[in-house]
């Protein structure tokens, strides 16, 4: 079986900057993968080429087996890659619940179907309680899972999620963690960008850390976290010698 | 499912009702040809700004330029009735279609700009369409179209004696520009261009076809304002290029969406009543002396607005109360 996602010697530059150079990875089905690394590692350069946000210097995108280096990022949701942003987006003068309607008017043209899908959505994320309210209205821990619902809404295959738990309290943090789960168990494939190693870790099935752009390594998150290469690109060389 | 919703929806739809019976039986109790007149041009207003609001307000592309689809229309049904005897009925929809062409022809290079860009250049083309009209000798250039008056008829929709099919063709303009809000609110392209509106680059990762959205908000926009221009060119039967294009038009469609609530079903219609017979008024009771005095009530009123009540006057209406702090932070706790 192919990988659902897959990238292709993925370079990006932005005049003189080389902010990925030549990164393939790839995410299976029903994974949750976790892109990590250390800030300025590239992270965010490679979430957005794969949501579509612009397209790479050098490399393709493969997606459920089909080359979508050249699509936009509209038409990729339409294929089933779903993102949230790291500075969330929200709707701000449109209630919850109609936020969540456009994101599942892709799979429906049917408003009826589209109001129902965003209910079932919400209710799962747990935010139905508030559909009602203006998006300007909810707290920063309501908008990020606002963020989920509404590309859920949209019945991704791939689901990326941008730091959606960074800056969150413990308690809404593990709640976020056991909605990432939920997610999973749907079926629903997840590529996270954070960089909380102690959220992420115990959730995610595989992390691909990047530094300076590249690939510095992959694995389970139990061998990743002890690797010398990681401690020292966060930490710095003196404490990979003592590792 | 949501029954709120849908009783919401449909008390719209009641009161629209309610309020267009009212305003039909109107002439039947005021005779007086002036008033009437007023009447006239605050339906046709509420009508123009209303269609604008589905661009502007809705989809969030501001334009300043709508005189042009307003002048397009007017002279589009003048030429053809006057060179080629086509009746005003089928000006009009040619009026229609070829204002929301032009619009989707303009908006193709116009809505790659951002912000402020995007204002300027719709001023811009309206202003060189107003001199391109000016010039255009065919077209009666400066001096303008004058339309033949014959007899009154429905058929050439032309009335010397009576102001009132005037009145209730703008009162069916305005019923029809404000149903077809209603109706594309609740539609894909309703939540599309609100979602364009607050922030195009979540709505493109949702699936949005932002560039179309525009497009299409644009040239249903152009279609209704050009049909209200043809309207005008037969009320005033005759029309210069200053008379149907000039800037005034493009301010008089967006003042009274702002003021009664930008992007919203009502704004529109809620402004357009309040400021349009104050504007007739005051320009007749006022204006005539002091030169501009009517401009400065206009002014000072749109000030005490925009401080008191930026989202618009219907917001003394909203429905929904603003959710006070408090249900918030239950929501996060539990």
């Amino acid at each position: 079986m192919t990988a659902l996602l897959e990238t292709r010697n993925i370079t990006q530059r932005f005049s003189g900057l080389t902010a990925n150079s030549d990164v393939s990875i790839s995410v299976g089905r029903g994974e949750i993968v976790g892109l990590i690394g250390p800030n300025g590692a590239g992270k965010s350069t490679l979430f957005n080429l794969i949501a579509g946000a612009f397209k790479p210097s050098e490399g393709t995108i493969l997606f459920d087996g089909e080359d979508v280096t050249a699509l936009p990022a509209a038409e990729r949701c339409q294929r089933g890659i779903g993102r949230t942003f790291q500075v969330v987006k929200s709707f701000e003068s449109m209630t919850v619940i109609e936020n969540v309607i456009v994101g599942s008017l892709v799979r429906s043209t049917n408003m009826r179907d589209a109001r129902r899908k965003a209910h079932e959505v919400l209710a799962f994320c747990g935010l139905d309680a508030r559909a009602d309210v203006l998006a300007s209205d909810l707290v920063p821990s309501e908008k990020r899972r606002l963020e989920v619902a509404r590309a859920l809404a949209t019945e991704p295959k791939l689901l990326l999620l941008d730091e959606v738990l960074t800056g969150l309290t413990p308690v809404e943090s593990q709640k976020g963690v056991e909605l990432v789960r939920r997610v999973r168990d749907t079926g629903i494939t997840v590529l996270m960008v954070e960089h909380v190693m102690e959220i992420v870790m115990p959730l995610v099935d595989r992390a691909i850390v990047l530094d300076l752009g590249k690939v510095l390594i992959e694995g389970k998150p139990t061998d990743v976290v002890r690797d010398p290469k990681v401690i020292s690109a966060y930490l710095g060389d003196r404490h990979a010698v003592g590792a | 499912m949501d029954k709120a919703f849908i009783q919401r929806r449909r008390r719209d739809l009641v009161v629209a009702a309610f309020l267009a019976a009212i305003a039909a039986a109107v002439p039947l109790f005021v005779k007086d040809v002036y008033v009437q007149n007023i009447m006239v041009l605050t339906l046709m207003y509420a009508a123009l700004s209303q269609s604008w609001n589905i661009l502007s307000g809705y989809c969030g592309q501001i334009s300043l330029g709508h005189a042009l689809y307003f002048g397009l229309g007017a002279y589009t049904t003048a030429i053809l009735f006057t060179k080629f005897g086509v009746l005003p009925w089928f000006g009009m929809l040619a009026g229609g279609l070829i204002s929301a062409l032009i619009a989707m022809a303009l908006g193709y290079p116009c809505f790659r700009l951002g912000g402020h860009y995007f204002v300027i250049a719709t001023i811009v083309i309206a202003e060189i369409t107003l001199l391109l009209f000016q010039n255009w000798d065919w077209a009666g250039a400066a001096l303008g179209i004058d339309i033949p008056v014959r007899r009154d008829s429905w058929l050439t929709f032309q009335f010397t004696r009576s102001k009132l099919p005037y009145f209730y063709f703008a009162l069916a303009l305005a019923c029809v520009a404000w149903f077809v809000t209603w109706w594309l609110e609740d539609s894909k392209w309703g939540y599309w261009w609100r979602a364009v509106k607050d922030n195009p680059v979540a709505a493109e990762s949702l699936g949005v076809d932002v560039f179309n959205s525009k497009m299409g908000a644009a040239a249903v926009s152009a279609f209704l304002v050009a049909i209200g221009g043809s309207f005008y060119a037969q009320f005033v039967s005759y029309i210069d290029p200053e008379s149907v294009m000039g800037f005034q038009f493009s301010l008089l469609m967006a003042l009274p969406a702002v003021l009664g609530g930008i992007g919203t079903l009502w704004g529109p219609m809620l402004g357009a009543v309040i400021l349009i017979p104050l504007t007739e008024l005051t320009r007749s009771y006022i204006g005539g002396s002091g030169r501009g005095v009517d401009l400065i009530v206009y002014g000072g009123l749109i000030i005490a607005i925009s401080l008191a009540r930026p989202q618009g006057l219907v917001s003394l209406f909203s429905r929904k109360p603003k959710p006070a702090a408090q249900p918030a932070r239950e929501a996060v706790a539990s």
